[in-house]
C-alpha cells in the first residue's frame, strides 16, 4: 500500500502541475489575475495538490484509524446477540484478568515466543530466495530456467487450506509417507508428522519457504536484469571466475533491495498471519504453534470471548510501538539520523 | 482537470460511504429485532402457500449442512412450498464461530435450533428471536404440551420458543425406550468367539479387546482393525469421547463436573482420581496395547461412522452409533453385530423423560422471511405426522405412514417390506413419487425431536418410535439377538437387561437448566475448556507411564492457574442445584 501509493501520489501531482500550468487553457483560467501574484497561485496548486492526495488520506483513515475504534470492544462484555449497547460496560476487567495470574501471563508468554521465533525463522532463511535467484540466473539453458521459476513460484498461489490438503495427504498417519515407509517394512507404526510437537517452528518454516521461495525471488531476478552488463564485462577481464562474478558483482548489486526487504520483513514481525498456523494447529503442537494473531483468533471466535481477545489485540499494537521506537533509537545511533 | 477532481472526491467520498455503511449495517440489524408482521393474533393456518421460498435452518443438531434433499424434502415441499438450507456448526466445526458470526450480523436464520438457558436468554435479549404469540393460537399440535411452552417462556413477555422432546411420560421413567443412549457396546460376534469371558469392570475390556483384534485383524477389504477409534468435532467442557465411559457409571457433566445421576457424588474432572481420567487411564492403556485408531486425532464423526459401518472398530460408547452403523439386517442374521457388554459393576446413566423438555428450543429468527409459515413449520413438527416423519432417525423416527410402515390388520403400526429393508437392512431408494433417492440422506436433517420417540401415539396407543413396536420386536429375532440373550440371562431388549441387572440410573428429568455464567467465569471456561481438551489428547497419545503423569500434573498446574477452582466452584454450585430440581420434580410427580 504505501509504496503504491507514493507512486500515485507523484504521478498525481505531476499530473496536476501540467494541469495548472502557465500553459493551461482551461476557461475559468482566463479570470485569475495578472501573473505576478504568486502566494495566491501557489496556494491554488497546493489545493489542488492537497485534493488529489485526499482519497488516499481518506482510505489511510478508513483502514487504519478508524478500526482502532474497535479497541473499544475491549472495555465492555461484548455479547455478539447483544451489541455494544446491550452489552455490560466493564471498564479494565479484561486487562486485568489477563495479568490476573501466572499461568495467564506465561500463556501469553509462550504465544509471543512463538511469534517472535517464527518470525525471526522467517527473517533469517529471507536470504533463501536471493541465493535462488543468483543460481536460478546462472541456468544458461533459458527453457529449463522458465520452468524452475514458473514451478516455484506455483505454490505461492495455493492457498494454506490446500497446502494443508497437500500435506494431510503426505504426511497424516495414513498418508502417502507412512504407507511406502510400512510397505518397504521400515516401520511398523506410522509416524507422527502433522500431530507432534517435535520442531514445530521448523517445520512451519519450511512450510512458508516451500510456498514463498519462488515468489521471493521474482523481484531479485529483475534487479538482475537492471545490473549493468558492463561490471560483469570488466570482472572478465580481470580474470573473474563464474562464482567470483556472483560473489562480487551480482550478490553487492542486490544487496540494497535486499536490505530493504528485510527492512520491512521487521517492520512485520508481529504480522506472521495465522491462515498457515490455523490449519495446522491441532491438540498436539498446539503449545508451539499459536502465534498471536490465532490466539486472538481462538479467544474470540473460537472461545467466544471477543473483549478478551480485543484486549489481546491491542498488546500487538503495543509491542509494535516498543519495536519501533527501538529500532529508531538503533538507527538514530548507527545511522546519526532517525526514520520517524 | 475540474473534472479530474469531482471524480477523485466523489470516488472516496463513494468509498468512505460504502465502509461506514458496510460498518453502521452491523450494529443496527441487530437492533431492529422483534418486530411481527402480521395485524393481530390468528387462529389458523392457511392451507397453502403461495410463494415458493428457501428458508435458513441454524441447527445446533444437525450433522449435515447444505440443502436437505430426498423424501423429507419432498414432504416439507409439498405442505409448505419451501426448501430448507440447513446450516449446522456441528459440521462447520471451530466451535462458537459460526453461531457468533451469524449472531453479529443479526441472522441467525428462518428456523433456530438452539439451546435453551444462556443461549436463549441472549437472543431474546438481543432481538434475534421472534415472539410467536400472534401465531401461537393457531399452533394446536404445540399447545398439547402448553405446560412445557409455558414452563420454558417463563419471565419473557412471549412465547419464544417451543420446548424439544416433549412426552407425556413422569419425569423418573426412561426417555430411552429400549436403548439407552449410553453404554458399552461391543461387537457380540467375536466376543462370543473368545468364549464371553468375563468382565468385571471397564479396565477389564481391554484385553477382552485386544482378543477380538486379535481374532480379527483386518476387515474384509483389508483395512486395520482398531477396536477403539475417537473422534475430535463433539469436543466441549472436555474431550467428549473421554466423557462417556463415566457415563457407564451414573455420570453425567455439568461443566467441569462429573454428577451422579442420583446426587450421591461429585467430582472435578482433573482431579487424578475422577472418573474422566480414569477413562483417560483406559485410553491410554488401550493405545500401548495397539489397540487404538492412530486417525483418532485427525478424523471426524462421519469418518468414523464409516469406519464402523465398514466393520473396522469393535467397540462403541452408544448403541446410536454402533449399532445403527453395523447391525444391518445382512450381518445381524450371520450373528455379526454390536450388543451392550455385560460388565458387572456399570450402572449406566439414563435420561429420564423431561418434565418441561429437552436441552434443545425451536425457535423463529426475529429477520425470518416468512414468520408464519415458520410457525405452521413447527406446530407441523409436533403433530404425529411430523413427529413420525422429523424425529432423529438413529432415534427410530418411523418415516412417512404409507412409505415405511402402515397399521396392519391387527391395528397395530408395523414395518413395510420397504421400511424393513431400510431399518434393518441399511438403506433402499426412495420410490419416485417420494422423491427418490437414498432413503437415508433424504431423513430429516434438523435432527431433533420435538415430541419424544417413546411418547404415545394416542391413534396407535403405541410409541412413535418403530423400535418400540412388538411388530418390530419380532424382526429382530435374529441370530445375533439369539445368541445375546441367551448369555444375558434371558433379557429381549438391552434396557430390560439393564432394569433386570439392577445396571440404569435414570436421572429424573427436571428440565433444569445451568443459570448463565458471568462473563469472568464464561472466559475462564472458555479458556480450561482448551487445555483440559488440548491436555486430553496428549494424554491418550503419551509415549509411557512417565509422559502421562508429568502431563496430568502439567494439566492440572495449567487448569489451577487459569482459575479452575473458581469455575468448578461455579459449576458444582449448579450440580447441587440440578439435583435439588431433580428431587422437587420427583416429589411433584409422584
Amino acid at each position: 500500500m504505501t509504496t503504491s501509493s507514493v507512486v500515485q501520489e507523484t504521478v498525481a501531482t505531476t499530473v496536476d502541475h501540467q494541469g495548472s500550468g502557465p500553459g493551461s487553457t482551461e476557461p475559468g483560467k482566463t479570470a485569475t489575475p495578472a501573473k505576478g501574484d504568486k502566494p495566491a497561485r501557489r496556494r491554488k496548486t497546493n489545493f489542488g495538490m492537497f485534493l488529489w492526495v485526499s482519497p488516499f488520506l481518506v482510505l489511510a483513515f478508513l483502514f487504519s484509524y478508524f478500526p482502532l475504534y474497535g479497541w473499544i470492544y475491549s472495555l465492555y462484555d461484548y455479547k455478539p446477540a447483544l451489541g455494544l449497547s446491550g452489552s455490560e460496560f466493564v471498564g479494565f476487567q479484561w486487562f486485568r484478568l489477563l495479568v490476573s495470574s501466572p499461568a495467564q501471563v506465561e500463556q501469553i508468554g509462550k504465544v509471543l515466543t512463538n511469534t517472535f521465533a517464527i518470525s525471526f525463522l522467517g527473517i533469517a532463511t529471507s536470504v533463501l530466495p536471493l541465493i535462488f535467484a543468483v543460481f536460478l540466473n546462472e541456468v544458461r539453458v533459458k527453457w529449463f530456467r522458465n520452468m524452475v521459476q514458473t514451478l516455484t513460484t506455483l505454490p505461492n498461489f495455493i492457498s494454506w487450506v490446500l497446502v494443508y490438503m497437500i500435506a494431510f495427504s503426505l504426511f497424516s498417519s495414513t498418508g502417502l509417507v507412512n504407507d511406502v515407509l510400512m510397505d518397504a517394512g521400515l516401520i511398523t507404526t506410522p509416524m507422527k508428522f502433522l500431530d507432534s510437537d517435535q520442531h514445530v517452528w521448523l517445520t512451519m518454516t519450511a512450510w512458508s519457504i516451500w510456498k514463498g521461495l519462488g515468489w521471493g525471488a521474482i523481484i531479485y531476478l529483475a534487479a538482475i536484469a537492471g545490473v549493468d552488463p558492463s561490471l560483469y564485462e570488466s570482472a572478465k577481464m580481470d580474470g573473474a571466475g563464474r562464482f567470483q562474478t556472483m560473489w562480487y558483482v551480482t550478490i553487492p548489486q542486490l544487496m540494497p533491495t535486499y536490505l530493504v526487504l528485510l527492512l520491512l520483513s521487521v517492520a512485520n514481525l508481529l504480522n506472521n498471519g495465522m491462515e498457515q498456523y490455523f490449519v495446522f494447529q491441532n491438540a498436539f503442537n498446539k503449545e508451539h504453534i499459536q502465534v498471536l494473531d490465532l490466539y486472538v483468533y481462538n479467544i474470540g471466535l473460537t472461545g467466544n470471548s471477543m473483549s478478551m481477545a480485543t484486549a489481546i489485540g491491542m498488546l500487538k499494537s503495543l509491542i509494535s510501538v516498543v519495536l519501533l521506537f527501538t529500532v529508531n533509537a538503533i538507527a538514530k545511533r548507527v545511522r546519526g539520523q532517525s526514520l520517524v | 482537470m475540474k473534472l479530474k477532481r469531482s471524480v477523485a472526491l466523489a470516488a472516496s467520498a463513494l468509498l468512505a460511504a460504502g465502509a461506514l455503511s458496510s460498518c453502521a449495517s452491523d450494529s443496527t440489524s441487530s437492533t431492529d429485532g422483534a418486530e411481527g408482521t402480521t395485524a393481530g393474533p390468528i387462529t389458523e393456518f392457511p392451507a397453502q402457500w403461495e410463494d415458493e421460498i428457501t428458508i435458513d435452518v441454524f441447527s445446533g443438531l444437525a450433522n449435515y449442512m447444505g440443502m436437505q434433499t430426498g423424501w423429507f424434502a419432498q414432504v416439507v415441499k409439498d405442505k409448505f412450498n419451501m426448501n430448507l438450507n440447513i446450516i449446522a456448526p456441528n459440521v462447520a466445526g471451530g466451535g462458537d464461530t459460526l453461531y457468533n458470526t451469524r449472531v453479529a450480523a443479526g441472522d441467525l436464520g428462518d428456523l433456530i435450533v438452539t439451546d435453551k438457558g444462556t443461549r436463549m436468554n441472549e437472543l431474546i435479549q438481543g432481538g434475534l428471536l421472534l415472539d410467536m404469540a400472534d401465531y401461537y393460537p393457531a399452533m394446536e399440535h404445540v399447545a398439547e404440551f402448553d405446560t412445557a411452552v409455558q414452563h420454558l417462556n417463563e419471565g419473557t413477555d412471549g412465547v419464544y420458543a417451543t420446548p424439544t422432546q416433549v412426552s407425556s411420560l413422569l419425569p423418573t421413567q426412561s426417555s430411552e425406550g429400549f436403548d439407552p443412549t449410553f453404554g458399552p457396546f461391543i461387537r457380540w460376534d467375536l466376543y462370543a468367539e473368545l468364549g464371553y469371558p468375563e468382565i468385571d469392570t471397564l479396565e477389564d475390556l481391554l484385553p477382552v479387546l485386544k482378543g477380538m483384534q486379535e481374532l480379527h485383524p483386518t476387515t474384509e477389504n483389508g483395512q486395520t482393525v482398531y477396536p477403539l477409534s475417537l473422534f475430535k468435532d463433539w469436543d466441549g467442557n472436555m474431550m467428549v469421547t473421554g466423557k462417556q465411559p463415566t457415563t457407564f457409571y451414573g455420570y453425567d457433566e455439568v461443566g467441569f463436573v462429573l454428577a451422579k445421576a442420583d446426587g450421591s457424588d461429585y467430582q472435578s474432572i482433573i482431579d487424578s482420581d475422577s472418573e474422566y481420567i480414569r477413562t483417560m487411564r483406559f485410553y491410554y492403556e488401550a493405545n500401548q496395547m495397539g489397540l487404538m485408531d492412530p486417525e483418532s486425532t485427525t478424523q471426524n464423526y462421519d469418518t468414523l461412522f464409516s469406519k464402523f459401518q465398514n466393520g473396522q472398530v469393535l467397540f462403541s460408547w452408544w448403541p446410536w452409533l454402533g449399532q445403527s452403523a453395523f447391525n444391518t439386517d445382512a450381518n445381524t442374521s450371520a450373528g455379526k453385530g454390536f450388543m451392550i457388554a455385560p460388565l458387572k459393576d456399570m450402572e449406566i446413566f439414563s435420561y429420564g423423560a423431561e418434565a418441561y423438555g429437552g436441552d434443545q428450543v425451536i425457535a423463529i429468527g426475529s429477520q425470518a422471511e416468512d414468520p408464519e409459515r415458520m410457525a405452521a413449520f413447527i406446530d407441523w413438527l409436533y403433530s404425529p405426522e411430523g413427529t413420525y416423519m422429523n424425529n432423529s432417525q438413529t432415534m427410530g423416527a418411523a418415516g412417512p405412514e404409507g412409505l415405511t410402515w402402515e397399521i396392519a390388520e391387527d391395528g397395530e403400526p408395523a414395518l413395510t417390506d420397504f421400511g424393513l429393508e431400510v431399518f434393518l437392512g441399511g438403506d433402499a431408494t426412495v420410490p419416485e413419487e417420494w422423491g427418490g433417492g437414498s432413503y437415508i440422506d433424504g431423513t430429516s436433517a434438523l435432527n431433533v425431536s420435538a415430541v419424544l420417540p417413546e411418547d404415545t401415539d394416542t391413534a396407535t396407543g403405541l410409541p412413535f418410535s418403530y423400535k418400540s413396536w412388538p411388530s418390530y420386536q419380532e424382526h429382530t429375532e435374529t441370530a445375533l439377538h439369539a445368541d445375546w440373550s441367551e448369555h444375558m440371562g434371558g433379557a429381549m431388549t438391552t434396557m430390560e437387561y439393564l432394569e433386570q441387572n439392577d445396571a440404569v440410573l435414570v436421572a429424573p428429568g427436571a428440565s433444569f437448566t445451568t443459570p448463565t455464567d458471568s462473563s469472568e467465569i464464561e472466559t475462564l471456561r472458555n479458556q480450561i475448556k482448551d487445555v483440559v481438551v488440548t491436555y486430553s489428547w496428549q494424554l491418550v497419545f503419551a509415549q509411557d507411564d512417565a509422559q502421562f503423569e508429568s502431563l496430568l500434573a502439567d494439566l492440572q498446574s495449567k487448569a489451577e492457574g487459569l482459575g479452575f477452582a473458581q469455575v468448578l466452584e461455579v459449576d458444582m454450585a449448579n450440580a447441587k442445584a440440578q439435583n435439588d430440581a431433580r428431587l422437587a420434580i420427583t416429589a411433584a410427580f409422584e
